[in-house]
């Protein structure tokens, strides 16, 4: 068993990160608003190649606060499409921290605040009615290739770390596969889940192990040495009185 | 007004930081004869006045200097000659006594509700020197927003003065010789964003506002402008290669190299210093805060750290590290800054009760506090005893303790009608407590650096529809046993020695 959480968090130095972006989001630079083309292009590279690169995106909306004449709402739309697809990190309020305060009326920037609510409150099935029903909200995320098996690993993590096993049915309905069978079984594969008798058992991990723990107190023979010298006076004194 | 513009190329110290975006920006060459235009402004403006009426204007001038410095008090005199002394010589040690006592002193006495006479009058006491004149401005300007309000003049002009000061200290030819406490380097930093906050809560609130002042702040954009302040941040610690020292501190090396012509000399290796933690504050009410905590990448958070040398500093680089990670929603770590920082308030408490700053030291305490609340509702933990007790006398009505579980297994239809919710809804209930139980947490490296852990004693997992419920519990505690044994033995001991 990996002694690792499932989850983690969104890197600090995203492998893909260009060396350009990393000098760039390192520096001053950060603050020129010239740069904010560069990003913004590092970022339909994201959309694309489906990557996460937090830090660079976070730059732009510093620019964004900074200058709101440059602001990009698409832009902006698409920060907070790739920060959903990192919950149960806080990238999406982290971003969200940095619009400007009318930037919360927008009404895709609401509609992406009601994604994550239910996103965060583990309410899937919700999630994906509301996600196909409305074009609107698959508008919001059609620039972000991959946007849906991205959150459904968010919620097979969200699963794994909960569940020793679990009703094929639900799982399927939390991953909203309720009708490509083939699909299911080869997306639940790829995180070695075994389908059986319809019910789906997934291997232990650090997050679904749950046994009882003692927290003990660990302490060094060195953190009792303050006492040391006297103790050993103490057992000369000892020896003597024999 | 006019005179602010000379303050443009204070947006170009030649740092990298590319103000590229506002308009009328010019070249540093320009800027600089700009500055020595301006200075002989008022004899170039009154040009065209009669020699007579010039004399006349100035002699009175010097009348009503006269007159008002006949009512500064005899005290306040003498001591502004000696404080203009003291910095003359670089005498630290004595500058430590005037600004930390003597001058709040005086201020209790003379200037409770009143402000410090103008730089302008006691100018004639200190021939001028145009140095000591904006250290002093600082001070009063300083004293205006804490015993007074500040008008927008002030608001100006003190903004106006740090750019005297900034520019003196960065754009001087070479280093500067000046030397001052490390307490007024930290509330300089301090001082300069606490003013710069205050300069935007008072634009944003345009209610009692009139024409004149709108129209004031509409053609002067540049003042407490976010970039301009960050500007100075940035320059400091650029001037004062700060960060270079830092590293070699940490990783060995040449830090004479290091840090160079200006970092070797105090004044700029502290206001450098502090600016990096200066930085922490303006991201954190910025809202970026995983930009603050990037600010503190080559700091380490222990004893020996220099933040640690001047009270203010520490409890206001643990305050805003402690916020930074609540914000990003790492209490645990949140919690570990905010009681170690209460921790050391509470230990050294005899230590700063003179001190002029032991109010605002206890109110950012008292802050953390509720903070640190807010964190232990969110992540329940075992806290440090003294701050356990102090929490709960404070908050103990906010925060309820969590309800520990009595089973190990159970039906999820049971607990669900124990709850009085639907079974769904349970479900969905304990995969959110699941994930929420998972915090990212520091272990090494940098503030922004952590992995995931388990932040609850109580952990479960579903088996189908059946809850398997784990409780870590402490183990006894044989450390406390341990030492309190040893000492009865060696008083039993040193008793035995006594009567032998």
């Amino acid at each position: 068993m990996n002694n690792d959480s499932l989850l983690f968090p969104s890197p600090l130095i995203p492998p893909s990160r260009p060396e350009i972006i990393q000098s760039l989001i390192d520096g001053v630079d950060r603050y020129n608003p010239d740069n904010v083309s560069i990003l913004e292009e590092y970022l339909a590279v994201q959309l694309q190649n489906e990557e996460y690169d937090l830090m660079a995106n976070l730059a732009i909306l510093k620019l964004y606060q900074f200058n709101p004449h440059l602001v990009n709402e698409i832009v902006i739309n698409n920060i907070l499409v790739k920060a959903l697809t990192a919950i149960p990190n806080p990238d999406f309020n982290l971003c969200l921290y940095l619009l400007q305060e009318g930037a919360l009326n927008d009404e895709n920037v609401l509609k992406l605040i009601t994604l994550q609510q239910l996103l965060e409150q583990a309410r899937y099935q919700e999630f994906w009615d509301t996600f196909e029903k409305d074009e609107a909200y698959r508008e919001i995320a059609s620039e972000a290739i991959g946007f849906e098996n991205a959150i459904r690993k968010v919620i097979l993590t969200a699963i794994c770390m909960t569940y020793h096993s679990i009703s094929a049915d639900l799982l399927r309905s939390y991953l909203n596969f309720t009708n490509d069978d083939d699909e299911f079984e080869s997306f639940i594969q790829s995180r070695e889940l075994i389908i059986k008798d319809n019910v789906v058992t997934i291997p232990t991990n650090y997050d679904n192990e749950a046994k009882p723990t003692v927290i003990r107190e660990n302490i060094k023979f060195e953190q009792l040495k303050e006492k040391e010298p006297k103790i050993k006076v103490v057992k000369v004194v000892a020896i003597n009185k024999i | 007004m006019d005179q602010l513009n000379r303050f443009e190329n204070f947006h170009d110290f030649d740092f990298g930081l590319k103000m590229v975006y506002q308009e009328g920006y010019e070249d540093i060459d320009l800027a600089e004869e700009d500055i020595d235009l301006l200075a002989n402004e008022f004899t170039g403006v009154d040009e065209d006045l009669e020699e007579g009426a010039l004399q006349d204007q100035m002699q009175l001038q010097l009348m009503l200097q006269q007159q008002y410095a006949q009512e500064i008090p005899e005290v306040v005199k003498n001591f502004i000659i000696y404080f203009h002394r003291n910095i003359l010589e670089n005498n630290v040690y004595e500058l430590h006594g005037i600004y930390e006592n003597s001058f709040n002193r005086l201020t209790e006495k003379f200037y409770a509700k009143t402000p410090w006479p103008e730089a302008d009058y006691i100018a004639p006491m200190v021939n001028d020197d145009q140095v000591f004149l904006t250290l002093y401005r600082e001070l009063y300007y300083r004293h205006i927003y804490s015993k007074l309000s500040p008008t927008i003049e002030h608001r100006f002009h003190s903004y106006e003065n740090y750019c005297d000061l900034f520019n003196f200290i960065l754009n001087s030819d070479g280093p500067v010789s000046l030397e001052l406490p490390n307490q007024w380097l930290w509330d300089i930093i301090d001082e300069f964003i606490y003013q710069f906050q205050s300069f935007c809560n008072y634009r944003n609130r345009l209610k009692n506002k009139t024409d004149e002042e709108i129209a004031l702040l509409r053609e002067n954009i540049q003042v407490w402008s976010c970039y301009s302040v960050l500007n100075v941040l940035y320059s400091l610690i650029t001037k004062s290669r700060i960060t270079e020292q830092l590293l070699v501190s940490k990783l060995g090396g040449d830090m004479i190299e290091a840090a160079g012509e200006y970092g070797s000399r105090p004044l700029y290796k502290m206001l450098g210093y502090f600016s990096i933690i200066g930085l922490l504050r303006v991201h954190c009410l910025l809202g970026d805060y995983t930009l603050a905590l990037k600010m503190m990448d080559n700091i380490e958070l222990n004893k020996k750290a220099l933040f640690a040398r001047v009270t203010a500093c520490h409890v206001t680089t643990y305050y805003y590290v402690g916020f930074a990670y609540m914000m990003m929603r790492r209490y645990a770590d949140a919690i570990r800054a905010f009681s170690h920082i209460l921790v050391f308030i509470a230990r050294t408490k005899m230590y700063h009760t003179r001190s002029y700053q032991f109010d605002q030291i206890n109110k950012k305490g008292d802050q953390m506090y509720a903070l640190l609340a807010i964190c232990i509702a969110l992540c329940p933990t075992r806290l440090d005893e003294s701050i356990h007790t102090h929490l709960k006398e404070k908050y103990g009505d906010h925060s309820s303790k969590m309800q520990r579980g009595l089973y190990t297994t159970m039906g999820i239809d049971k607990l669900a009608a124990f709850l009085e919710i639907e079974a769904e809804e349970l479900r969905t209930q304990l995969l959110i407590v699941k994930q929420k139980s998972r915090q990212q947490k520091w272990t090494s490296g940098t503030l922004l650096e952590g992995e995931y852990v388990t932040t609850s004693d109580l952990d479960f997992c579903l088996k189908q529809d059946m809850i398997h419920i784990a409780e870590s519990k402490v183990g006894r505690r044989y450390g406390d046993w341990f030492l309190r044994n040893i000492n009865k033995f060696q008083d039993i001991l040193a008793g035995m020695n006594l009567r032998s």
